[in-house]
């Protein structure tokens, strides 16, 4: 029984070469700030992407033209294996979709979500683990020289990505192969078109564009890539988060840390921020601990670039180079450098067992108290201090052991004694 | 406060005391210090709480008098008839002594009481009524002592093992209560 569709989901895709298709949308109940998602009907391999019906005239002019650039001009991206031709890279905008001859949004290759996980999950190892991950550093290097190629390639064609955050990268997880989400954002600076791109995240934002319009962005893409790289390798820990050796001024966001430049994983230490314990950076060789030093501590192009990162990594991401080796536990690190699983183990491990042990002390804390008392105002302490007091006090007067009664006769005892004080009381006032 | 609730809150704890005894037999020098309380304590009592007429007024003068004598007398008295040393009652719950330096003690804490119920006599009668209730009052520091004595030695280690005992009895229940859910 065919399914009865409104008008409104009936739409035309206006393909490269202005050939026109119609076809309907469903719903798939996805939306995000711009637009909503839906399903091509006929097309199983594409999505729509409708704009919202409160964006104004003059943004979705602004749109059109930057989505028929786009379709018109797709980048060359990174070569993959005939085998996985099936890998979406970028969600870039294939057709733009007009409804009643005006433009309402476009179609773009539908990335497999039953594939691919958020890089964010990468962020965290037992996330991961639970989207069916299982993470090693060889599978994050390649993981990490794949993001770099993808954004090499859009540099090498004057495109930014601005608003670069894990949340917006989607990883193949068996291949390995990471895709871009939201290409429409992308900003453009080629010499026949431009166009701005104003999304970002302040986590992901470089120092010099806080509070700013980015006036650079592939440096901003620079910053970003980094920042995600770090975090990649790092365990999620971002590269301004840290401990304040000097609590004045010392920012609660990390926006507010990226300005002031609070980057405490240098090879030469800040002054003003420690370290997380439970970071590893130490492990990471020279040459990716140069290229995070350069991208944290300076700005704008001096950051090194996509390609940098790829040259950087590439050699660990080969089988071959012999870069990458198993420590003793079996896990990847690279060679030479002591193994950040084991390290990142050791300082869990004795984490939990500080935990533990604090605790162990909270609960047992009342008893020990109270024995301390105790010992205190029997003076039987162990300690040979205490003892050695306890001593000397008795050699002056010897004091009385405590008596042979049970609590209960001790407190009858006692309210005799209250009661006898308080009749030498009356009698004496 | 009705004449009911003023017994109760005296006649329950000495009952809770007699009821929670230690079942050990008590000396002579206890029993003649109890009982000299009992009856201070019961003159207090019907005076303080029940009596409708007052204490004859220039019986407050022999008041500390008459406690300090009467100490000063169980004091003597008891090691004349073989009773022991009173004074260890006091004492000797805080220090292990030699029976001779208990029967010093006793005799010096019985010359001191005989004393001091004599010199109240005698500041009654001679200085200035004011000057007799500051004497009086500054010998309450005897009682300051003692009760300092009491707090830092047994109070104090017995409220140590009634914590630890409600303490071990809280987590028992915790646990209980834990095991049901």
């Amino acid at each position: 029984m065919p399914v009865e569709r409104k008008p409104e989901n009936i739409v035309q895709l206006i393909w490269p070469g202005r050939r026109s298709e119609e076809v309907a949308l469903d719903a798939t109940g996805k939306s995000g700030g711009a637009g909503e998602i839906f399903a091509i009907d006929s097309k199983p391999g594409f999505l729509a992407k409708i704009y919202h019906a409160t964006t104004s005239q003059a943004h979705l002019a602004q749109y059109q033209r930057k989505i028929q650039w786009m379709v018109d001009n797709k980048p060359a991206l990174p070569q993959i294996p005939a085998e996985y031709q099936d890998i979406v890279q970028l969600a870039w905008p294939e057709a733009l979709i007009l409804r009643q001859s005006r433009f309402v949004g476009f179609a773009m290759q539908k990335i497999a979500f039953d594939r691919t996980l958020e890089l964010d999950y990468l962020l965290n190892r037992r996330q991961a683990v639970q989207e069916g991950f299982d993470t090693d550093y060889g599978k994050l290097v390649t993981v990490s020289i794949n993001l770099a190629s993808l954004i090499n390639c859009l540099h090498e064609k004057r495109i930014a990505i601005v608003d670069l955050k894990p949340m917006n990268v989607k990883v193949y997880k068996a291949e390995l192969y990471v895709s871009i989400l939201d290409c429409d954002g992308f900003h453009i600076a080629t010499d026949e078109f431009r166009s701005d791109a104003p999304q970002v995240t302040p986590e992901y934002l470089a120092s010099e564009f806080h509070d700013k319009s980015v006036a650079h962005p592939e440096a901003q893409d620079r910053f970003a890539l980094a920042t995600i790289i770090f975090r990649l390798l790092n365990y999620g820990i971002h590269p301004f988060t840290g401990v304040a050796s000097d609590h004045r001024n010392y920012s609660p966001e990390l926006a507010g840390r990226i300005k002031q430049g609070l980057y405490p994983y240098g090879k030469v230490a800040h002054k003003s921020v420690r370290r997380v314990p439970a970071s590893v950076h130490e492990a990471f060789p020279d040459s990716l601990r140069e290229l995070f030093d350069r991208a944290f501590t300076s700005s704008g192009y001096s950051r090194p670039s996509a390609h940098e990162w790829v040259c950087a990594l590439a050699s660990y991401a080969s089988k071959d180079s012999g870069q990458m080796s198993p420590c003793s536990k079996g896990h990847l690190r690279f060679s030479g450098r002591p193994c950040p699983t084991c390290m990142r183990d050791a300082l869990i491990h004795g984490a939990e067992v500080r935990r533990r042990s604090f605790l162990a002390r909270v609960q047992t804390a009342p008893a020990r108290t109270l024995k301390y008392v105790k010992k205190t105002l029997r003076q039987t302490h162990s300690s040979p201090f205490q003892a050695a007091l306890a001593q000397a006090q008795l050699a002056v007067v010897p004091l009385a052991p405590p008596a042979p009664i049970s609590t209960r006769n001790a407190i009858a005892l006692e309210i005799l004694w209250i009661s006898a004080l308080l009749i030498t009381y009356w009698w004496m006032k | 406060m009705s004449p009911v609730t003023l017994t109760a809150l005296w006649a329950v704890p000495l009952l809770i005391a007699w009821l929670s005894r230690p079942r050990q037999p008590a000396g002579p020098g206890a029993w003649i210090l109890l009982v000299a309380f009992a009856a201070l304590g019961a003159w207090a009592l019907w005076f303080g709480l029940y009596a409708h007429a007052a204490e004859p007024a220039a019986f407050a003068v022999w008041k500390p008098t008459v406690l300090y004598w009467t100490l000063a007398a169980i004091l003597i008295m008891a090691p004349l008839f073989g009773w022991g040393y009173p004074v260890k009652i006091v004492l000797g719950t805080y220090f292990a002594l030699s029976s001779r330096e208990w029967r010093w003690i006793n005799r010096g804490l019985a010359t001191v009481c005989a004393i001091l119920g004599g010199v109240n006599l005698l500041v009654a009668s001679r200085a200035s009524y004011k000057d007799w209730v500051g004497f009086k009052y500054s010998c309450l520091m005897i009682l300051l002592i003692i009760v300092l004595f009491r707090l830092n030695f047994v109070w104090l280690p017995l409220l140590a093992d009634v914590c630890i005992v409600v303490y071990r009895r809280a987590t028992a229940a915790y646990r209980y209560l834990s095991s049901l859910f």
